[in-house]
């Protein structure tokens, strides 16, 4: 399959030995190994898990499998959008590369938010790193999956960023693109914040108009995080509009290529420990 | 001449439309098949059924996230090889390591007391 709109056969490079970029075999080489690490402490949890000590914590009494789906449902989705921004690079749309880092990003934070969530939860039932073996293995292994998903909303956020560089080196770029992905970030906390007020104002109240504005106004927080959502998306779509031309192109598609092989590995790990850690523990 | 260059590009176009379609219709796939695990959990039926259901779909999802989406398909078969390598290293350590600790033997010592105790005060 060759690379439709443009002039680079994205799955072919004459210059070396193999004909796969060197990149490409880099980050296959690379995955491979992180599987070899997955591997052990997959397995590790595993072992404790079949032999149980008699004081551990009951994880059905903890898990909210509700929780998990969902944030299983936000990864899948995120890699459905990062298999798209791969595309569109392939293409030389640079706009549409953006707008599908951006969806990635979104559903990245989506996903790490939930995880914070669900760790803050157990922590407060009393389940630690050191309470028992299951809270060792189980912080461990989700832990630093979950760390694997930030190192790559970190790195989709300078791929992001690194779209915006102009062809005219003199130009100062990287302030204005960092202050536009400050100001997603913010628009997306502070969407949190709000819907999480307005949820809260409609278990209690009902979901009627007057008992959103009353969840608004409720207290300083979802006030100012309201105002900060208006302000920032208005920034957001003010300084996106880059109108120079900028040095991205299908000449970068195997960067983000590269990108997207990492979070799509993230996300089959995920895949694995979503059976493996909550579904089977249901049985 | 032109009509030819504006046969290539909407036969580009098609393409390009096919790819977005197939990746959504992928997505959708595992979206379903995730719902199916978590009902199946949830199903009177034997537990070593389920297991094996989980695990082929969840074989299932994988193969389909790393030959689409991770383009594993279309690239060289060499990237496959190398990544497989990975995959079985990493699949037969799991293996040996479960069969080394799930037998009984493995139990710590001090949880094979406390479980007697406890099977004895169940009686």
């Amino acid at each position: 399959m060759s690379a439709h709109a443009g002039t680079i056969d994205h799955h072919h490079d004459h210059t070396t030995t193999t004909g796969i970029p060197n990149k490409k075999l880099f980050m296959w080489a690379f995955l491979a190994s992180d599987c070899m690490f997955f591997g052990a402490l997959i397995s590790t949890h595993v072992i404790y898990r079949l032999h149980p000590t008699p004081e551990g914590a009951d994880p059905t009494k903890l898990f909210s499998i509700e929780l998990t789906s969902f944030s299983t449902f936000i990864l899948l989705m995120s890699s459905l959008l990062m298999a798209l921004a791969v595309g569109a690079s392939q293409k030389g749309k640079v706009e549409a590369t953006r707008k599908m880092l951006l969806g990635t990003i979104f559903f990245g934070l989506i996903f790490l938010g939930c995880q914070v969530y669900e760790f803050t939860h157990f922590v407060h039932k009393g389940l630690t790193l050191k309470s028992d073996m299951f809270g060792s293995t189980f912080y461990t292994l989700t832990g630093t999956h979950g760390v694997h998903v930030a190192i790559g909303v970190l790195w989709l956020v300078l791929m992001y960023i690194r779209t915006f560089k102009p062809t005219d080196a003199g130009k100062a770029w990287v302030t204005r693109a960092v202050v536009q992905f400050m100001a997603f970030a913010v628009a997306v906390v502070s969407i949190m914040f709000v819907m999480l007020a307005v949820t809260h104002a409609g278990a209690e109240h009902g979901y009627t108009l007057s008992s959103v504005v009353h969840a608004l106004q409720h207290d300083a927080i979802t006030s100012g995080a309201a105002l900060a959502f208006a302000v920032s998306t208005v920034l957001l779509f003010t300084l996106g509009r880059s109108t120079w031309a900028v040095d991205f192109g299908e000449a970068n598609a195997i960067d983000v290529e590269g990108m997207g092989l990492y979070w799509h590995f993230v996300d089959i790990v995920w895949i694995v420990i979503f059976t493996v850690v909550y579904l089977l523990e249901y049985l | 001449m032109s009509s030819t260059v504006s046969e290539t590009t909407q036969e580009h176009a098609h393409a390009d439309d096919g790819k977005f379609h197939l990746f959504v219709q992928i997505a959708m796939i595992l979206a379903v098949i995730t719902g199916v695990e978590i009902v199946l959990i949830y199903l009177p039926i034997v537990k070593w059924l389920v297991v094996s259901m989980l695990v082929l779909l969840s074989l299932v999802k994988f193969l389909l996230v790393i030959f689409w989406f991770m383009h594993l398909k279309f690239d060289k078969l060499f990237c496959t090889i190398l990544f497989f390598i990975g995959l079985v290293l990493a699949g037969g350590t799991v293996a040996a390591l479960l069969a080394i600790f799930s037998p009984h033997d493995s139990v710590p010592l001090s949880a094979q007391a406390i479980y007697a105790e406890r099977a004895a005060a169940a009686k």
